[in-house]
């Protein structure tokens, strides 16, 4: 039986090795404007990001 | 840490640190629970005494189950360790003195008069004021100077409302265009309207220069006209509804969002939401009200579950449209798993006051648009750069582990630490803790990583 599925996500602790570029988005620019979160941005850097993988 | 919580029929876990997203059955679940809590027998008697009737459940299965947390634990992916701390300044560090976002608040005035505007009418608590071009310029050329080797530039044209000094905003974005090339910049422009002046000059504009428009609507007529008036009174829905849907319209897919406030009037404001689908907007975004505590539009304690509830069915009805070929978007619920920030963002706080800045009509720099009238944040200004380093190293300073609240937060890496302007509001600190803000924002996490989770498991197929 299996009793863990595992979703695909970054590993947060890879990119601590990489990341880190700056060229993200500011956090509540753009959209809501009244809260911030950083979970719905992109990371621009896909060369970094992509290599993690 | 971890974080565990039942959403949607799924029983998930969260890694906080590694950022890994268990979906798990009930045995793994309760025995994830207690991992660490006792020693391995103890655990699986436990285990054993509360499911071992169940079909398929033995002994052995339970030992497995067991031996599967411990690998997972093994390889990061279960009760990882916060090991970020030494690096919370890093990326602020790295990037000192670089700016990459401004706000420009073209027009200190507005033709609208909503009661609980955060902006005051649009007046930010002074006088009514415009942006002009050489003002404007100045600002454009202060940013370019100021983002080192940065490309991507974000600018908004912000308010009051903006669309009330629309020449100046075409002068300043034909500026910018003429000058990106030779300086090596990528200027991405938004503009955040009430509407009333969309015409097809500003449609035409809005759509080829903008990367994003913002458009306030607050949904169901009635409510939206509660507060989103003229100054006779009158509500704008019926004036602005057209217009945002021919902008949207001639768009063409570009980004958008209708975004919406809700307040005490609508903490059921999911009907709001079904509104704003039902005239044909699927990019949406409706945030809690910014006000002062005992302003009557103010979220009460009362609302909060309402709104949690309002979150969760949201949620569902995200999934459902999804999968009857209808999909729609909510900001907050927009989560990207493999490739969101890196850790560094995660963990240096909102960019306010230091890569982020408003620009008053003036040229004033605050540290974000929610501190614009503010006198003691104000920054400096827009020839002369920061004159006020005590405020911005304030700022500076805000990150994860700047407040022992964010320490014991499982949501802490997809929010960055929270709005230091709800936090100031909140407690007079930036460094303050907006507690009813951080609940329904947890609220929203659990909400947005299931409605993920179920692209990849459908609802009736979990374990």
């Amino acid at each position: 039986m299996r009793h863990i599925q595992t979703i695909e996500t970054r590993d947060l602790c890879e990119s601590a090795k990489k990341g880190g570029c700056g060229e993200c988005q500011t956090s509540c620019q753009s959209a809501c404007k009244t809260s911030c979160g950083i979970a719905n941005q992109q990371c621009e850097n896909t060369e970094t990001a992509s290599a993690e993988k | 840490m971890i974080h565990q919580y039942q959403l949607g029929g799924y029983h998930i876990v969260l890694d906080v640190c590694s950022g890994a997203v268990h979906v798990v059955d009930e045995i793994a679940y309760d025995l994830i629970a207690l991992y660490e809590k006792m020693p391995r027998e103890d655990a699986e008697r436990k285990i054993y005494e509360k499911h071992g009737g169940k079909p398929g459940v033995t002994r052995e299965e339970i030992a497995e189950c067991y031996d599967d947390i411990t690998a997972l634990k093994d390889a990061g992916k279960l009760f990882s360790p916060d090991t970020f701390e030494p690096m919370a300044g890093t990326l602020k560090a790295k990037t000192a003195g670089v700016v990459k976002a401004l706000c420009l608040h073209v027009a200190h005035t507005c033709n609208l008069n909503c009661s609980y505007c955060f902006a005051s009418q649009g007046k930010y608590h002074g006088d009514r004021a415009v942006m002009s071009f050489e003002v404007g310029k100045q600002a454009l050329d202060f940013l370019v100077a100021n983002s080192g080797s940065r490309r991507n530039l974000e600018v908004d044209f912000f308010g009051g409302e903006p669309l009330m000094n629309f020449g100046v905003v075409k002068e300043l974005v034909a500026y910018a265009r003429s000058i990106e090339k030779e300086k090596n910049k990528n200027f991405r422009f938004t503009l955040t309207t009430n509407g009333m002046l969309i015409d097809d000059d500003v449609i035409d504009f809005a759509n080829r220069e903008c990367s994003n428009v913002v458009l306030s609507l607050d949904g169901r007529r009635e409510i939206h006209d509660r507060f989103r008036v003229d100054y006779a009174g009158n509500g704008s829905w019926e004036k602005i509804v057209p217009n945002f849907q021919k902008l949207v319209k001639a768009r063409g897919g570009k980004n958008y969002y209708m975004r919406g406030t809700f307040t005490h009037a609508n903490p059921d404001f999911l009907e709001d939401i079904k509104v704003m689908l039902g005239l044909g907007f699927r990019e949406l975004s409706m945030e809690p009200v910014v006000c002062a505590e005992g302003d009557p539009s103010a979220l009460t304690e009362d609302d909060l579950p309402v709104v949690e509830r309002q979150y969760e069915q949201l949620a569902g009805l995200m999934i459902a449209e999804r999968k009857a070929g209808r999909p729609f978007t909510f900001y907050h619920y927009m989560i990207d798993l493999t490739g969101g920030p890196c850790i560094y963002k995660r963990i240096s706080g909102c960019g306010s006051g230091t890569e982020y800045m408003a620009v008053t009509p003036w040229g004033d720099l605050y540290p974000c648009h929610q501190f614009v009238g503010e006198e003691k944040f104000r920054l400096g200004d827009i020839w002369h750069g920061v004159e006020n380093p005590a405020v911005q190293a304030d700022f500076a300073a805000c990150n994860v582990y700047a407040r022992e609240e964010c320490r014991e937060c499982w949501a802490r890496l997809y929010c960055s630490g929270g709005c230091a302007a709800n936090a100031y509001h909140a407690t007079g600190s930036v460094r303050g803790v907006y507690a009813p803000g951080c609940r329904l924002f947890r609220k929203r996490m659990e909400c947005a990583i299931m409605a993920e989770i179920a692209k990849t498991i459908p609802p009736d197929s979990e374990g």
